[in-house]
């Protein structure tokens, strides 16, 4: 049963995809609260141009492709802002228009450019060939994401739930939006190696709207999404071990994906059991 | 404990509202009253210091704005979000707290107290998205209530919620009014301004007056600060002459 466990390649991407759980969960869970996942969607794309001029400029190091992507993303934030500020378009289209300039920019550098590493890593990740400096990356990602969050969990829920009531309490309203920003921005990165930019937002989104069918205390909310992240790699894991080719990232959003319907139907707060909301 | 000096409000391509002058004291409640657009929002984000004034000044209670408790309108907020309403009324003093401290038994008396004192008890323990409407007010009344602020600023406290609850929570404003504390509520309903607040501020047309609620919402203030259109303030004229009521 456990056989899966004796490769070295699993047992790796057995850890990264466990500790990368605990990152992404409360990282997730309020992008869904704040009502950000499409923008979490879209920033995932964002970090594209980056890693890939990081890549070819660079080749294949970590350190360059965080810079790159970190870059790209900021880029791509501060321009959403500006343009949705100083021009007639919102914020959600400012946002759409930017991040597929990026997009494409990304993919039409990596192919123009030759690259050794193929299109589908780019998409959709490798989970299975996790190396060192990957490993250490998602480490340092969820430590600076588990401090963050300790520190400022309180400020950040009530900035999700009354903004405006936040601002006029504390001095730190801004720091506490650019925080949150940055760490997503680093936990896409640290997603990035294992799950691509098409899968990387995957985990990070449908945990934590499958868990919102079930609880209704931010701290049970926060709990289960990890629950879930962790459930959704380890079968994601698993079937893509036993079935042949079956790429693990898809697989893990795709268990990740199950979850929620299940939620959906299923769960306390779901269809079933008749919470429905009127908006 | 308020003083707003030749205040002007805006942007600076738009002045909205021009020398704005009033001053509030200990255990006075004013209403703010104004048609939309006529600057109500701005003077909220100017009196918590969000938006700087274009010119003039304002000297805040303890000197900062963030001594204010402020009640923004419930209809903005999501009433889905996953927390108990004992959280959302402790958020009253999470300010105060250190980041790993969680409530002392002084501050979680504050809380139980305020909950009590807004009849939500029975509520305390339960989610958010289970509250009605009235309910939902009276869980920010007590989260204000926590935060034992000098001046409270209500941002249409009494849209949709009823009657009973109307009149509950007006009772707590009234309580602030014994305890000293000043209250500013912007409000739309001109009877419910009457019958709550002892001085108003009506903003309209870029300028703005300030006195006793009763001299300020006349009709013919109302008429020349854009309130009311000709048609209503001669329909309010004429209930006036046939014994109606004041406004």
């Amino acid at each position: 049963m456990f056989e899966w466990l004796a490769f070295d390649f699993m047992q790796r991407a057995l850890v990264s995809t466990s500790v990368l759980s605990v990152s992404v969960a409360p990282v997730g869970a309020f992008l869904v609260l704040r009502r950000l996942s499409l923008a979490g969607e879209a920033m995932a794309h964002a970090i594209v141009p980056g890693i890939v001029i990081a890549f070819v400029l660079f080749g294949l190091s970590v350190s360059s492709m965080i810079t790159g992507g970190m870059i790209a993303g900021i880029a791509v934030a501060l321009g959403t802002s500006v343009l949705a500020r100083r021009t007639l378009i919102r914020e959600d289209a400012s946002l759409a228009s930017l991040y597929l300039i990026a997009l494409a920019l990304g993919i039409f550098i990596l192919s123009a450019a030759g690259s050794a590493i193929p299109l589908k890593s780019f998409l959709f990740g490798s989970a299975l060939g996790v190396g060192d400096d990957t490993l250490i990356l998602i480490g340092s990602t969820a430590t600076i994401t588990l401090l963050s969050f300790a520190v400022m969990l309180r400020p950040l829920i009530t900035a999700t739930f009354d903004p405006m009531f936040f601002q006029s309490q504390s001095k730190q309203a801004g720091l506490v939006q650019h925080w949150f920003m940055f760490l997503l921005v680093l936990n896409l990165l640290a997603a990035f190696k294992s799950l691509g930019t098409l899968m990387a937002v995957g985990l990070m989104i449908l945990p934590a709207t499958a868990a919102r069918y079930w609880v209704s205390t931010i701290t049970y909310y926060l709990m289960l999404t990890f629950v879930f992240a962790l459930l959704s790699c380890w079968a994601g894991l698993i079937m893509s071990f036993y079935l042949d080719n079956v790429p693990t990232g898809p697989a893990i959003v795709l268990v990740a994906g199950s979850l929620f319907l299940i939620s959906l139907i299923f769960a306390p707060l779901g269809l079933l059991r008749g919470h429905y909301v009127q908006k | 404990m308020l003083v707003l000096d030749n205040v002007s409000l805006g942007y600076p391509e738009q002045n909205i509202v021009k020398h704005l002058s009033f001053s509030l004291e200990a255990g006075q409640i004013c209403a703010v009253v104004g048609h939309n657009g006529a600057g109500k929002s701005t003077l909220i984000r100017t009196l918590l210091g969000l938006q700087p004034p274009l010119t003039g000044t304002v000297k805040w209670p303890g000197g900062k704005p963030r001594t204010i408790a402020y009640l923004g309108q419930s209809a903005e907020l999501d009433n889905q979000f996953p927390i108990r309403v004992k959280d959302v009324v402790s958020m009253g003093i999470w300010q105060g707290l250190d980041f790993w401290t969680g409530l002392d038994k002084a501050a979680s008396d504050k809380v139980t107290e305020a909950l009590a004192r807004t009849g939500l008890t029975h509520m305390a323990d339960r989610p958010l998205y289970e509250c009605s409407s009235g309910q939902l007010q009276r869980c920010f009344f007590a989260r204000a209530i926590v935060q034992d602020a000098p001046l409270l600023l209500l941002d249409e406290p009494f849209s949709a919620i009823d009657q009973t609850t109307e009149a509950g929570l007006t009772e707590i404003i009234r309580e602030w009014r014994t305890e000293g504390r000043a209250v500013i509520i912007v409000i739309h309903d001109l009877s419910t301004a009457m019958a709550v607040s002892d001085s108003c501020l009506l903003l309209g047309g870029g300028r703005a007056c300030f006195g006793k609620t009763t001299d300020i919402l006349t009709t013919d203030n109302l008429l020349a600060y854009h309130y009311l259109s000709e048609t209503q303030a001669e329909f309010l004229s004429l209930l006036q002459n046939s014994g109606g009521s004041n406004v």
